[in-house]
């Protein structure tokens, strides 16, 4: 017998009551309870990551270099796009490095319910600890494009300015972003496998719908705010473009108007997925 | 104090597919407001009003055939899954065994997985770097531990799972038949480790259809039938219980009411004791016969009757064979019987198989092809004190032949 077994600690009893379930203060605390295991997935799938591929962590660095590539070659050089007066090729990196986070962390958010279905089943953890740790796995990729994307901005002579202190607010809207669209998704799809295939055609609207190959400029004047601050891509890469590209301040009514509208819709799919929750490892 | 309760727990799941397309929620919602196809979904009832409790420090059981709800119970209690109604309640952190093997990553090596599925478990990482070799020994996966999972047999990455998960300090333990994983040496490890956590003091509620295991390990029982409780007491008495249940069911399943064959048929198969009336059930210890009732078409000549016992296992464990003793009647014809009486019958107590068959003169040939002719119950009382005594005398090795140990030099008592 151990001293424990002699004398008892007082050990909190939790209670489950049937019926669907909720968010409530008790599941943002246990949340927090469980921090470890959320690192733990997120250095799990870091490390599978790029373990699997042959060149690993430089994939971070070409996603975002190709796609902008592409770009440059055929639409910077064929079409009339506006690019704000910075080289094409730069102007579309800007775009890329936040455009393939947020489609990078939504799909596999969305994907990891289902991918984990075994651990599911099999052990209890607060669940959106998959589809958070999903995104916020996919931050690393973020920072490496950041730097990619600094470095080019060298290599093209552009200084940096004092305004390059409000970068991290873009990047932090982008996850906040992706976060919310992961959890959702993620819920949707135990029930409906239809998410898999409507995503990537959904993305591929998004890029085109979203100020990546193109100016904010291009959208009429009127429309400008409430569609930057609707639309969270929008907002964030305009921003970083103005951050980085020319030195100025982010337009901030559209980046917090932006920031706020995200963390309203982050807070409505997390309550979304916490009164789903219950029936996952049922029904996955 | 109670560790788990459990009250007024039912679990109710949607039958038919495991997930549906969202055309097949348009189609269905599409038939609701036309007013066509309006099926019913299947409702699967898993576990129906289930209420107990379990002190803390006791060791548990559930019993009960598959499907009964037993799994579900053990989910419920570590929140895999969410009861329909009624209310659950645990005392302290709880840890569950349940087929933790298939969790780990296969692109990361053994002491990648230690560490991260242990923290994903709930180790925490000073646990897990302080037990590091202990959880890697007690695997017994050693010079593996550099590889990726994927390279490991599935009993390596079982028997890993299990090492993390048994090096859980939970209050209460949840095991689902794990420790039918790996070799004896691995089993016996699990055990002792379910032994030492019991000792210690913590709960342990245990899922499993090893009947020893559960009598020597386990203080309390519960028996489920579809979804619902039958029994409640001493794990002894409930195993006790169970397995005469599923003997009943056995017999119960019956046997064909006339066995053909050619030209001959055996119309009947019937028990007697020694002073020649029909009996139910055998008794231990006293003598049986087995009286086969025949109709033979034609007369046959020197038929050769054969007798066996059986007790599940493959092949007859005692024959009475004419083959072997050489008595067989010159001839038999019409309606009629042959008995055969087993002396002072040593068998322990349960249900067991009659077997039967008929080959012509020679041995060559079958009239009526080596059966099974029906169950019988042997009845009788078990004794003894041991840790497994019921589950040992209803289960195992069938024939009792007296014995006594006798304790030699370096022996104590």
């Amino acid at each position: 017998m151990t001293a424990a077994a002699q004398q008892p600690i007082e050990q909190p009893v939790l209670e489950v009551v049937g019926g669907p379930g909720g968010l409530s203060r008790e599941a943002l605390h246990e949340l927090w309870d469980f921090r470890e295991v959320f690192w733990a997935f997120v250095l799990r799938q870091v490390k599978v990551r790029y373990k699997q591929a042959a060149i690993g962590v430089a994939w971070a660095i070409l996603q975002p270099v190709l796609a902008a590539l592409v770009f440059a070659l055929f639409l910077g050089r064929y079409s009339n796009l506006s690019s704000e007066g910075v080289p094409y090729l730069l102007f579309a990196l800007a775009g890329m490095v936040g455009w393939s986070y947020f489609s990078s962390a939504t799909t596999t958010a969305s994907e990891s319910l289902v991918t984990n279905q075994n651990l599911l089943r099999k052990i209890f953890f607060p669940r959106e600890v998959l589809p958070l740790s999903a995104s916020a796995a996919g931050v690393l990729d973020l920072i490496v494009g950041a730097i990619v994307l600094v470095v080019a901005t060298f290599a093209y002579g552009i200084a940096p300015a004092i305004t390059w202190v409000a970068l991290p607010l873009p990047f932090v809207l982008l996850i906040v972003a992706a976060g919310g669209a992961g959890l959702g998704l993620s819920a949707v799809n135990v029930y409906y496998r239809d998410v898999r295939y409507a995503l990537p055609f959904l993305l591929q609207l998004g890029l085109f719908a979203s100020p990546i190959a193109y100016s904010l400029d291009v959208v009429p004047a009127s429309w400008r705010t409430p569609y930057a601050i609707l639309n969270p891509i929008a907002a964030a890469v305009d921003s970083i473009r103005r951050i980085v590209l020319h030195g100025d301040w982010p337009d901030f009514p559209i980046l917090l108007g932006s920031l706020a509208w995200s963390l309203f819709a982050f807070a409505c799919a997390y309550a979304f997925f916490k009164r789903l929750e219950r029936g996952f490892s049922d029904r996955v | 104090m109670s560790a788990l309760v459990f009250e007024r727990i039912s679990k109710h799941y949607r039958g038919g597919q495991a997930y549906r397309a969202l055309r097949d929620d348009l189609v269905a919602g599409l038939g609701r407001v036309v007013g066509l196809g309006r099926d019913e979904p299947q409702i699967v009832r898993a576990l129906e009003d289930v209420s107990f409790e379990i002190p803390e420090g006791q060791s548990f059981a559930l019993l009960g055939a598959n499907g009964a709800g037993k799994t579900t119970a053990l989910k419920l209690a570590s929140r895999i899954t969410y009861p329909t109604t009624g209310s659950i309640r645990v005392r302290g952190r709880i840890g569950a065994l349940i087929e933790v093997g298939t969790g780990m990553h296969p692109e990361l090596t053994g002491r990648e997985n230690v560490d991260l599925y242990g923290r994903i478990l709930g180790l925490s990482r000073r646990d897990i770097r302080s037990r590091f070799d202990e959880i890697v020994e007690f695997a017994g996966i050693g010079p593996a531990l550099e590889q990726p999972v994927k390279q490991f047999s599935s009993g390596m990455q079982l028997r890993l799972g299990f090492a993390l998960a048994a090096h859980l300090e939970p209050d209460v333990l949840l095991v689902d038949e794990a420790i039918a994983v790996g070799d004896a040496g691995f089993q016996y490890r699990c055990v002792e480790r379910m032994r030492e956590l019991v000792q210690e003091g913590r709960t342990l509620v245990f899922v499993s259809h090893n009947m020893s295991a559960i009598e020597s390990l386990c203080e309390r029982a519960i028996l489920l039938d579809h979804g619902r409780i039958t029994a409640d007491g001493p794990a002894r008495d409930v195993v006790h219980d169970y397995l005469r249940q599923v003997e009943t069911d056995l017999v119960a399943e019956g046997v064909a009411d006339s066995i053909q064959g050619q030209g001959l048929s055996i119309v009947a198969v019937t028990l007697h004791d020694e002073r020649g009336s029909e009996i139910e059930e055998a008794s231990a210890g006293k003598p049986l016969t087995v009286r086969l009732h025949f109709q033979a078409a034609e007369p046959i000549e020197e038929p050769i009757f054969e007798v066996g016992l059986n007790d599940g296992r493959i092949g007859p464990f005692a024959l009475a064979s004419m083959l072997i003793d050489g008595q067989a009647p010159r001839s038999i014809a019409g309606e009629g019987y042959i008995d055969c009486t087993f002396a002072d019958l040593p068998l322990l107590p349960r249900v067991y198989e009659l077997w039967g068959g008929v080959r012509h003169g020679a041995g060559f040939g079958d009239v009526v092809d080596w059966q099974r002719l029906r169950f019988f119950r042997v009845s009788g009382d078990v004794d003894g004190g041991g840790p497994a005594a019921v589950s040992h005398s209803l289960a195992n090795a069938p024939v009792r032949l007296p014995y006594h140990w006798g304790f030699g030099t370096g022996v104590s008592s």
